[in-house]
Formats: structure tokens, C-alpha cells, sequence
């Protein structure tokens, strides 16, 4: 059986945040015959190579159907997906590398606060000057997808060699379309992004291809590999919080998961219990005050490593997939 | 006329002269008196005998009429037996061959066709560094052609042959390069003349090309903007109309969007209600904390203020009625063979507006024109929707499909873009028509009504 081809960022800060990740899920990397080589395995599981490529190649290598598995953000899986495209899938969520691309206007455009504005004032800049709206960006596939959908259709993309949130001012565009973590560097341009300007919530993700090359691959390994990762980036972010079911109280399950999304580790509680909820990790406080406000407690917390689910939802989506290729 | 190749040397000047004329040897010319002209000279010649008045049977030229005579450059012997038919037919004497440009300037195209076609299009930079594209199709080359020979409004009928090249779905059995014949018509007025001769030239020389079942449509967008221009609404609310024509499901929000009260979220807009003009426009600095010198990135303080007022307009304005957002509705519903559709616009248009009127009348004018040179169109549909998935035509429409190939593909079509030059060259408001031949599809055509 031949080996299947898992490809990972090989630098930049997307190479650190993965390889931080794999460590943590207590995979360990080697790189065949030295620390230069761009090729490599994970100890201890076998029949996985892996290719070290820039995000942007995994996500080209992903869509031609050339590599099995690769490690890449949803932005550039988005943007190098035209016609010609094999379909890839995304197996899950890995909560680094988040960004969102958005659509920033300058500030001085008062009259402009959302995506309507914008599409009146492109038909409209388009009367005035004889020529379309520029919109700079290195996201040419996802700015033109979003804006059709959006019914904007009066606007041209310019290439952005370098910063692109300098375009505006420099005069080499009017609007931008720009990936930000915290849309400072967009407002220290004097740029606003619209309310509904968000056009794609990015992450790193493992993404896979459904297609003939999965012919004679060894599943075995891909399961157990699969279950760690999803295991550990389904923990990323979670917290356990445990409390004694002293007492009933109606529909505290269905408030619970409402309110918090936190859900029971097991089905409806009993009186006398202890109890645990796995809680996302930005509503531990509310939901511990919440349960101490009803009468429970003390409220004890703490942060799994990994959480393996009975079914992998990864693993089940991977074999669906080439079941079905 | 003249059936020998002897006496045509001859009447041009003789061996030497026309040795010169032509720029070959002299021993060339005396093969050609034994031989015949070769193909790659025949369009030299049929201009050279033009110019001088010396008419020529068809016989010099192998029995192929001379007005299908691509340019020298590309010899008769590559095409294709249906595209030498096709050309026969469809240009006529009034139609200069051109051999517009291959290669593009990829912005020009990109401002005229809009982004959604950008990944259809192979973009290239070249070693000056400016970005070109291959031709995608054969109509902004030809106006390209047009303006760098010196014309700025003159009519000019031109037509062409040529490759084009639109990348294609991997999957899709479409060729990424096809050849395209056609018609164009720039400048003059706007007369329904040249769109009924390329009409009628566009189906003859299909027709003649030897295709039996052949599908007409047709519409007119021109009545779609001038309806919107008549109806008493508030004027942003015609240009929103206008621009989100072109997306149904964006225009049906739009309609319903218009028909509740409206409320902004931007307190500027209540605050800018009051003032004039030029108050405003004091009030839209002082909010962007512009100083005197100073101006918006991107944009002027007019454009801004304009539309802020246009906004505040909306403020004071009743919802749009349900009459007349039905009207807009029965009429873009309306789809028909064109008699048909003639007799429903004008029964729902009707106390409108004069100018609808007229508009209607000249819409029968051309059907009736059309009809009268023997072409049926009791079958054809005329829609008042038709080319609004487009963005492209500003006018008269049509397209030919065929029921043995698929009845979404189109084998030819053409209309009206009277905003084509404005995009290519902007200062000049050029009217312009055209129609385009899709000859790989016509071949295929031809080929399955013969096995069927």
C-alpha cells in the first residue's frame, strides 16, 4: 500500500502556530534526513508523509487533487478555487491562524456605513467618472464571489503587490479588501471596515480531496491521526466545570446550552450527581456565576487536554468522502 | 467581366507592374498567368480590380465570391466549409473586412465586461509590464480598431473572422478557443437600419449555411430604463432600480425594500435634510473634519453630499405603490412571440406615458420590418427580461439557438451597446450594434441535423 501525502505549512507564522499544535497534541514531527529537507513523518504513526509547501501551494496542491491531506487557512482554500477546482474538503477547525477578510472603505465616506451603501455608491461612482469603483486586494476569487452575491457589480480589482490598506491613500484605489486579526493596521489608515464588511471568518483547518488518489491508502493510520487532531482542537478553547446536581431545576439543561452553550458530558443529570458541563472557554465565568446565582456549588473548572468523541466527526466526513468518490 | 487571369494581369498594369503591386518577382507573375492566382493574393487582387473598377467572375477565384475574402494575411484554404458559407452570407459589400487586434489591454476589457468574467480570461503581463489579454471576443477589438483609425462618431460597418479565447470549465466539452464571425455597426445614428440588416444577415446566413430548425428571442432593455424613467418615484430610487435589473434576486428584494416606509441607521441623512446645496455641502466637510483645501480619498465632497440629499429625498417620499411595483413586475413578465408581446405592453402600458408609446411603436416598426423580409417569427419568443443576466446590451437583443444542440446555448446573437465606446474610450458617446457567429457550435449544428 502506498503512503498518503499530508502537507504542512513550511514557514511564516502559520509553520509555528502548527507546529506549537502538533505538540500539544503530542504528535512529534521529524523531517526525513535533516532538519533542512522539505519532507518528513510523524513518530510513531506510519504511512503518512509529509510535504513541507507555503500555505498557498497546500491550498493549489489541495484543489488540483495532487496531495491528500493538507494543513491551510480557509482564505486562500476560498480564493484558489476557480471552475477548474477538484472539491476539497474540510475535516476540521485547528483555532489558530483566525483572521477575517473584510471590505474597508475610507472614513471619510460618511454616507457609507454598509454593503447596500457601497453597491449604490459603486453604481453611482461609476456615472460620475466614467469608470468603475478600484478595489485593491489579494483576494480577487473571494471579492468577486462575495460581491456578486451581494448584487455589487459597478467595481474593479486592482492587484495589491504589498500593503494593500495603503492603496486608498495612495490613490491607486478607492476601497480595499484586506485580511485582518484586529482591523488595527485598516484603521490606522483611515480606513472603516462596514458592519456587515466581514466577507470570510478564516482559520487554519486540515482539508482533504476526495478523489481517486485515496485508492489503495491505508486508512488505518489516517484514522488515529484524525482523532488526535480533532480530539485536541475540539479541547483547544474548552473548559470542564464540575458541580454537584444538589437540587432540580427545570430545563436547566436546555438554559444551559442557550445561555452558554455548555452541554452535560452526559445525558440528563440525577439528584445527588456530580455533574459536568464542557463550557466554551470565554463563558466559564457567566456560566459559574450563573450556577452559583441558582444555588449550586462550589463551581470547580479546569482544561482538558483532549476530548475524543465516540464518533470523530472528522474521521466520519473523510471516509463518507471517498467512500462516495 | 473579366474570366481570365491573363487579362486581369493585364488590365492592372501588366507582368511588371503588378510584380510591383503585389511585391513579388516578376517570374511570380508569369506563374500566375499560367497557374492562377494563389489563394493568399486574392483578396490583393479583388481590391486592386476594385479600386480600378474591373469587375471579376467568381471563376479567377476558384468560384468563391470575393467579399468573403478574409485578409491576406490568413489564406482561404484554413476555413472551414461552413465558415466560407457562413462568410458569403454575411458580409455584405457595405461591411469592410477588418483584422482587428489579438491582444488587449486586459483593463479596458475587464471595465467593460465587469469582473465576473475575469476568470474567464487569459491575463498576462508583458515585458513593459502592462497587462494584456487575449481577445475575448471580436467586438472590443473592433471598436479598439475603430478609434485607432481616426474615427470619432462616423459610421463605420465592419465585419470580422477570427479566433477568440474565453477559458472554459475543465469539464464542459467547450473549446477555450473558438472562432467567431460578425457584424459590426459603429457610429451614426442609432436608426433601426443597421440592426435590421445585421439581423436579417445574422439569420440569412445562418439559414443559407444550411441550418433547417433555427430558435429566434429577442427583447428590447432600452424599455425597461425608459419605463423606470417615466414613473413618478424619487430619482434614487430609478438609479437603484436600474442597477439591481441586472440580478433578479437582488431586484426583487429591492422592490420589496421600496414598498415599506424607510428608515436610516445614518443620522447624517435626517440632519442634511433641511439645508441647500451648498450648506450641505459645508455641513458633509465639517462632519468628515475636512479642512477648505482638503478632499475625501477616493471620492468628492459633491458625490457625497449628492447622495446624502438624495437619501434625505427618500425621507419625505410615500412607499412605492403596489400598482406601480405590479407594473413593474407584469411588464418584466411579459414573454411572448413578439406580435403577442406587442399587444400586452401595450394594453398594460397604456396612459403612462407618451414616450412608452412611441418606444412600443418603434419596437413594432422593427418586428414588422423583420417580418417583411420573410422571416417567421410566430414562433419566436420576445422578452422583456432577455438579456438581463447580461449587463451588455442597451437595447435591441436577439440570440439563435437550436433545438439539436440545447436550447440555452446560443449559436449567434447580437444587439445594441451604446455605452461600448463610452468603456473603451471615455469621452465619446458612440452608438454602436453588432452581432457575433459561435462557428464551431454552427459546424456541429449542421453535423447533427444531417445524422438526424
Amino acid at each position: 500500500m502506498s503512503s498518503l501525502l499530508l502537507a504542512l505549512p513550511s514557514k511564516g507564522r502559520l509553520h509555528d502556530q502548527m507546529n506549537k499544535f502538533f505538540e500539544s497534541s503530542g504528535l512529534k514531527l521529524s523531517r526525513s534526513g535533516g532538519k533542512r529537507t522539505y519532507s518528513g513523518f510523524i513518530e510513531g504513526i506510519e504511512k503518512i508523509e509529509i510535504l513541507y509547501l507555503s500555505a498557498s501551494e497546500i491550498s493549489g496542491e489541495l484543489l488540483k487533487g495532487n496531495i491528500h491531506m493538507g494543513i491551510t487557512g480557509i482564505d486562500l482554500i476560498e480564493e484558489s478555487r476557480t471552475s477548474a477546482s477538484k472539491e476539497v474538503i474540510m475535516l476540521s477547525k485547528l483555532g489558530f491562524g483566525k483572521a477575517n477578510v473584510v471590505i474597508a472603505v475610507p472614513n471619510s465616506w460618511i454616507d457609507v456605513e454598509n454593503i447596500k451603501d457601497l453597491s449604490e455608491v459603486a453604481s453611482e461612482f461609476r456615472s460620475y467618472n466614467n469608470r468603475r469603483m478600484r478595489v485593491a486586494t489579494k483576494f480577487k476569487n473571494i471579492t468577486r464571489n462575495f460581491f456578486l452575491n451581494n448584487g455589487i457589480s459597478n467595481y474593479r480589482l486592482v492587484d495589491s503587490a504589498g500593503a494593500t490598506e495603503g492603496s486608498p491613500a495612495a490613490g491607486t484605489s478607492e476601497i480595499i479588501v484586506d485580511i485582518t486579526e484586529t482591523g488595527q493596521t485598516i484603521e490606522a489608515n483611515n480606513l472603516k471596515i462596514l458592519n456587515d464588511g466581514v466577507m470570510l471568518e478564516s482559520q487554519s483547518c486540515i482539508f482533504s480531496t476526495p478523489s481517486d488518489i485515496w485508492d489503495g491508502i491505508d486508512l488505518g493510520p489516517v484514522e488515529k491521526f484524525l482523532r488526535i487532531i480533532s480530539a485536541r482542537s475540539e479541547a483547544i478553547n474548552k473548559a470542564e466545570l464540575f458541580f454537584d446536581y444538589t437540587y432540580d431545576i427545570n430545563d436547566l439543561e436546555v438554559n444551559l446550552f442557550r445561555k452558554f452553550n455548555a452541554n452535560f458530558s452526559k445525558g440528563s443529570p440525577e439528584l445527588g450527581e456530580a455533574i459536568t458541563l464542557i463550557v466554551p472557554m470565554s463563558n466559564v465565568t457567566s456560566c459559574s456565576l450563573y450556577l452559583t446565582s441558582l444555588g449550586y456549588g462550589p463551581i470547580r473548572t479546569s482544561q482538558p487536554n483532549f476530548i475524543y468523541n465516540k464518533e470523530s466527526i472528522s474521521w466520519n466526513i473523510l471516509k463518507q468522502s471517498i467512500e462516495k468518490a | 467581366m473579366i474570366n481570365e487571369t491573363n487579362k486581369i494581369i493585364d488590365l492592372l498594369g501588366g507582368t511588371s507592374i503588378l510584380a510591383k503591386l503585389l511585391g513579388v518577382n516578376l517570374s511570380a507573375v508569369s506563374n500566375y498567368r499560367k497557374k492562377g492566382f494563389p489563394a493568399r493574393l486574392h483578396y490583393k487582387i479583388a481590391s486592386l480590380c476594385n479600386e480600378r473598377g474591373i469587375s471579376i467572375d467568381e471563376k479567377i477565384f476558384g468560384g468563391i465570391s470575393r467579399n468573403i475574402l478574409p485578409m491576406d494575411s490568413r489564406p482561404i484554404e484554413i476555413l472551414s466549409e461552413v465558415s466560407i458559407d457562413i462568410m458569403e452570407n454575411l458580409v455584405g459589400k457595405e461591411f469592410e473586412l477588418i483584422d482587428p487586434p489579438i491582444l488587449v489591454s486586459a483593463d479596458k476589457v475587464l471595465d467593460r465586461l465587469g469582473e465576473n468574467i475575469a476568470d474567464r480570461l487569459y491575463i498576462f503581463s508583458d515585458p513593459a509590464g502592462t497587462r494584456l489579454c487575449l481577445r475575448p471576443d471580436l467586438t472590443i477589438p473592433t471598436c479598439i480598431h475603430y478609434l485607432n483609425s481616426g474615427f470619432t462618431g462616423e459610421k463605420k460597418n465592419y465585419a470580422y473572422h477570427g479566433k477568440v479565447f474565453q477559458f472554459q470549465n475543465p469539464s464542459s466539452d467547450e473549446p477555450n478557443e473558438f472562432s467567431q464571425a460578425g457584424l459590426e455597426s459603429i457610429g451614426g445614428d442609432s436608426s433601426l437600419d443597421s440592426e435590421v440588416e445585421i439581423f436579417y444577415r445574422t439569420y440569412d446566413s445562418l439559414k443559407k449555411a444550411g441550418i433547417k430548425t433555427l430558435n429566434i428571442s429577442m427583447g428590447d432593455i432600452s424599455l425597461f430604463s425608459l419605463l423606470i424613467d417615466v414613473l413618478d418615484i424619487p430619482i434614487i430610487w430609478k438609479d437603484q432600480l436600474k442597477t439591481k435589473f441586472w440580478n433578479d434576486k437582488n431586484f426583487k428584494l429591492l422592490l420589496d425594500e421600496l414598498s415599506i416606509k424607510k428608515k436610516f441607521d445614518n443620522k447624517l441623512i435626517y440632519k442634511i435634510s433641511d439645508l441647500d446645496q451648498e450648506m450641505a455641502e459645508v455641513f458633509v466637510r465639517d462632519a468628515i473634519g475636512l479642512s477648505e483645501n482638503q478632499s475625501p480619498v477616493g471620492r468628492t465632497v459633491r458625490e457625497i453630499t449628492e447622495r446624502l440629499m438624495k437619501k434625505s429625498q427618500e425621507l419625505n417620499t410615500k412607499p412605492l405603490s403596489k400598482n406601480t411595483s405590479d407594473l413593474i413586475r407584469n411588464f418584466l413578465s411579459i414573454s411572448d412571440s413578439p406580435k403577442e408581446a406587442i399587444k400586452k405592453l401595450k394594453s398594460i402600458l397604456k396612459n403612462v406615458d407618451s414616450k412608452l408609446d412611441i418606444k412600443i411603436e418603434i419596437i413594432n416598426e422593427r418586428i414588422d420590418r423583420i417580418m417583411n423580409l420573410n422571416i417567421d417569427l410566430k414562433d419566436s419568443i420576445f422578452s422583456l427580461e432577455k438579456g438581463r443576466t447580461v449587463e451588455y446590451y442597451t437595447g435591441f437583443l436577439f440570440d439563435f439557438n437550436c433545438p439539436i444542440l440545447s436550447n440555452s446555448i446560443n449559436i449567434a446573437g447580437g444587439g445594441r451597446y451604446d455605452d461600448l465606446m463610452k468603456s473603451v474610450s471615455s469621452d465619446l458617446d458612440i452608438p454602436a450594434f453588432g452581432a457575433a457567429l459561435n462557428l464551431e457550435r454552427i459546424e456541429k449544428v449542421i453535423a447533427k441535423e444531417k445524422l438526424s
